[in-house]
């Protein structure tokens, strides 16, 4: 069985991506087969992130319009051996998005017995994030605490529950899911952030992972090694939780309270 | 090929659909030109979004005399350059007939007869044409909405109540034409009345509207009253004023 999961939030910013390359590895790692797409025509980010970026030879667009094969443009990650990557296409636009195309990769996907397809939405809400979130079982809706991400993911929201394959053929809804990122505690108690409380009850949705910010992720970015793959990460500690939860487990929340600091690390900074 | 012409020939170059439009009403009290836009202006600047590009309705019954064409471009070009567009006209008296064709713009039926102040009842004898209203299904059930209303979504329960069990998101519109009830937070607009009944109510639970309406007499919340805040609240038409007050204290 092929569960589809789109990642998106409507703002550009916030972490897609890097939740994708995340996601897609955390759920590879745990043996899952899984295909991790790029939505994201003419701005292609997620090879970057993924650190493929050199072996893409074809792409999602060549495989709509049949220039290739999927075989040919599934890219195998060289970590984990049950991880493929669709690269988008740098050269073309969203106009080469289709419904009918992105169905037949997507039934192709599912043919294949891959257990998770990944969506990477692009920011927005025009042809590349619908058709993203088009034929998905599951959103998970990433936002950063402040008041323009909730709100743009508050649109996304109503329109996963109303533009979407599931919700137009009553098959009981896409099953959306919450992700903070860039989640900071201390300005939390400054009052400067919204808390994952205040998040929470703005969209009447519950989280699946807070990821706290922290700069392993630009320099996991940078590297093309996804940040849940850096063990001595809270950030990937986070994402590896988000992971376990997306699968059923029943985890507490981590990293919502600032690191207790030593001693001699307060007297002398650090 | 033969296939081809003929589902081109079955193939309709337009549709005609009747559908239904909330639309702000402007009630013209002068067709001074420089009042209006010195007024308008003032208004608009308090919800820029919201009037911009708007279409707009002028109820020329409060003037309680014919304004004459040229008058009345002049009216016209100041509600334009305020950002609204107006898109029709309406009056109490048949006389506007005669200003609809010169101004190129329909004559719609008067939304919501007009009341004149106390000073003015004097000449309020003028006859009101009734708006012909569509026979509704007696005694409808109010439309039950239970999921959240998401920002940039909209609903309408017409000729009906609207009951939502879940919460309003900001930039989301409830409207109904009878009552509209927010058992949850209410972030974004409410428009209850929305074809004129002064009878219909705002109730929520947990009140943080942006924006608040009972047949088209509205009110923009840039910052909530404290006493209201995340309080259940009800509101009402009250004569031409909309009132508020937190229930259950």
């Amino acid at each position: 069985m092929t569960e589809i999961i789109v990642v998106t939030s409507g703002k550009g910013g916030v972490g897609k991506t890097t939740t994708s390359a995340s996601m897609a590895c955390g759920l590879a790692r745990r043996g899952k087969r899984v295909a991790v797409i790029d939505f994201d025509i003419g701005l292609r980010n997620l090879d970057l992130i993924m650190g493929c970026e050199r072996r893409v030879v074809y792409d999602f667009v060549n495989v709509i319009n049949g220039d290739c094969t999927l075989k040919q443009a599934l890219i195998k990650d060289k970590r984990l051996e049950t991880l493929h990557v669709l690269a988008a296409s740098q050269t073309r636009d969203k106009d080469a998005l289709t419904e009918e195309g992105v169905r037949r990769v997507l039934d192709e996907l599912t043919a294949e017995q891959f257990d998770y397809i990944i969506c990477d939405s692009p920011a927005g809400i025009e042809k590349g994030a619908h058709l993203a979130m088009y034929f998905a079982d599951r959103a998970v809706v990433v936002v950063n605490p402040e008041v323009s991400s909730v709100r743009d993911s508050d649109r996304i929201l109503g329109l996963l529950a109303s533009k979407t394959h599931r919700s137009a053929n009553g098959n009981g809804g896409v099953k959306e899911h919450l992700l903070l990122t860039r989640y900071n505690p201390r300005r939390v108690a400054n009052g400067e952030m919204m808390s994952v409380g205040d998040v929470k009850e703005i969209l009447g949705l519950d989280v699946i992972g807070v990821v706290p910010e922290s700069p392993d992720v630009l320099a996991a970015s940078n590297a093309g090694v996804p940040v849940i793959l850096n063990e001595d990460s809270d950030a990937a500690a986070a994402y590896g939780d988000a992971v376990a939860r997306l699968l059923g487990e029943e985890l507490p929340l981590r990293f919502l309270e600032e690191p207790k600091r030593g001693f001699f690390a307060r007297m002398f900074g650090g | 090929m033969t296939t081809q012409t003929a589902e081109a020939a079955v193939a309709p170059a337009i549709d005609i659909r009747f559908g239904q439009v909330g639309l702000i009403q402007v009630l013209v009290w002068t067709t001074d030109p420089g009042a209006i836009l010195d007024e308008l202006t003032g208004r608009v600047a308090t919800a820029p979004k919201f009037f911009q590009r708007t279409a707009v309705s002028l109820d020329i019954g409060p003037l309680g005399r014919e304004p004459s064409v040229e008058e009345m471009h002049g009216v016209l070009g100041a509600v334009r350059r305020a950002g609204m567009c107006p898109v029709g006209l309406s009056s109490g008296a048949a006389t506007a007939q005669a200003l609809s064709q010169p101004l190129d713009l329909p004559l719609l039926p008067p939304f919501r007869e007009f009341h004149p102040p106390a000073e003015a009842v004097g000449r309020a004898a003028r006859h009101v044409e009734p708006v012909a209203a569509e026979p509704e299904p007696a005694g409808a059930v109010a439309q039950v909405n239970a999921h959240p209303v998401r920002s940039g979504q909209r609903l309408y329960a017409r000729g009906r109540d609207l009951v939502v069990t879940a919460m309003v998101g900001a930039g989301a519109e409830v409207i109904a034409d009878g009552c509209v009830h927010v058992y949850g937070a209410l972030r974004g607009r409410a428009v209850a009345g929305a074809r004129g009944d002064a009878a219909a109510r705002v109730f929520c639970q947990e009140f943080h509207a942006e924006l608040v309406s009972i047949a088209g007499v509205f009110r923009v919340f840039e910052t909530l009253p404290p006493e209201l805040a995340g309080k259940p609240v009800q509101a009402w038409l009250d004569g031409d004023a909309l009132r508020f007050e937190r229930l259950g204290a």
